[in-house]
């Protein structure tokens, strides 16, 4: 199982998405929330977003292990 | 010595200089930025900004980014400070600090940070205004200003 994270204007198109899923990808994650979630999905999809595993920023074909923390990150603006 | 804090509460700037300054007898130097919360936002009052981070990477790429400034210059001790949750227009919302034997590390160090703070560090604003909520989008320049450090090692 691994854990979604979302963070920003990521989260609010996020709201009612399952907070674990099976996946072996972060591309693998952003195929099957197309499905349900295709505004969600048009947004991971811009090159700005950052995926996380577990806090590390990674390649999307990283393989994922059970139990991993997913997180999208959209560009930051703190400061 | 170098501190990250990560809080809701206000900071108290006179209490985080002195800090620095007392670190050593070497401290010859104690460059402070702290950043406020705009009232305006496309030219229009904001009502209030809320901050959020990612608990536990934030603090990471901020050692990370205090890691590289200490390789970079001769530093003492550094504090950056980052506060998240609801802030009001002239809120304080960020403070660096660095204390250096001599002011050229320290200036440039205290730049260096806030740059690659702002570039790089996981924080996301959303700002209320007119009764509405929108997530600020992040400068072109922010990222230009990080950068132009990635080829310059002053």
């Amino acid at each position: 199982m691994i854990h979604l994270l979302f963070f920003g204007r990521l989260g609010d198109l996020a709201e009612n998405v399952p907070t674990t899923i099976v996946a072996e990808t972060p591309a693998d994650i952003l195929r099957l929330l197309a499905m349900d979630f295709p505004l969600l999905a048009v947004a991971l999809s811009e090159p700005q977003i950052l995926v996380s595993v577990n806090k590390m920023i990674v390649d999307w074909d990283q393989r994922l292990v059970d139990g991993s923390e997913v997180a999208f990150l959209p560009p930051v603006t703190g400061g | 010595m170098d501190t990250i804090r990560i809080q809701t509460e206000d900071f108290d700037l006179t209490q985080e200089y002195q800090l620095l300054r007392g670190l050593s007898g070497t401290v010859g130097a104690v460059v402070t930025f702290s950043g406020l919360v705009r009232e305006l936002e496309h030219e229009s009052s904001i009502e209030s900004l809320s901050l959020q981070h990612y608990p536990g990477m934030t603090e990471n790429l901020l050692q990370d980014i205090i890691d590289q400034a200490n390789v970079r210059w001769n530093l003492i001790g550094i504090t950056v400070i980052h506060r998240v949750g609801r802030l009001l227009p002239s809120d304080q919302i960020v403070f660096v600090g660095v204390a250096s034997e001599h002011r050229g590390d320290g200036f440039y160090a205290a730049q260096f940070l806030m740059d690659y703070l702002k570039a790089k560090a996981t924080f996301w604003k959303q700002v209320s205004q007119d009764g509405k909520q929108f997530w600020v989008d992040s400068k072109d320049s922010d990222a230009d200003a990080a950068a132009g450090w990635e080829s310059n090692e002053s």
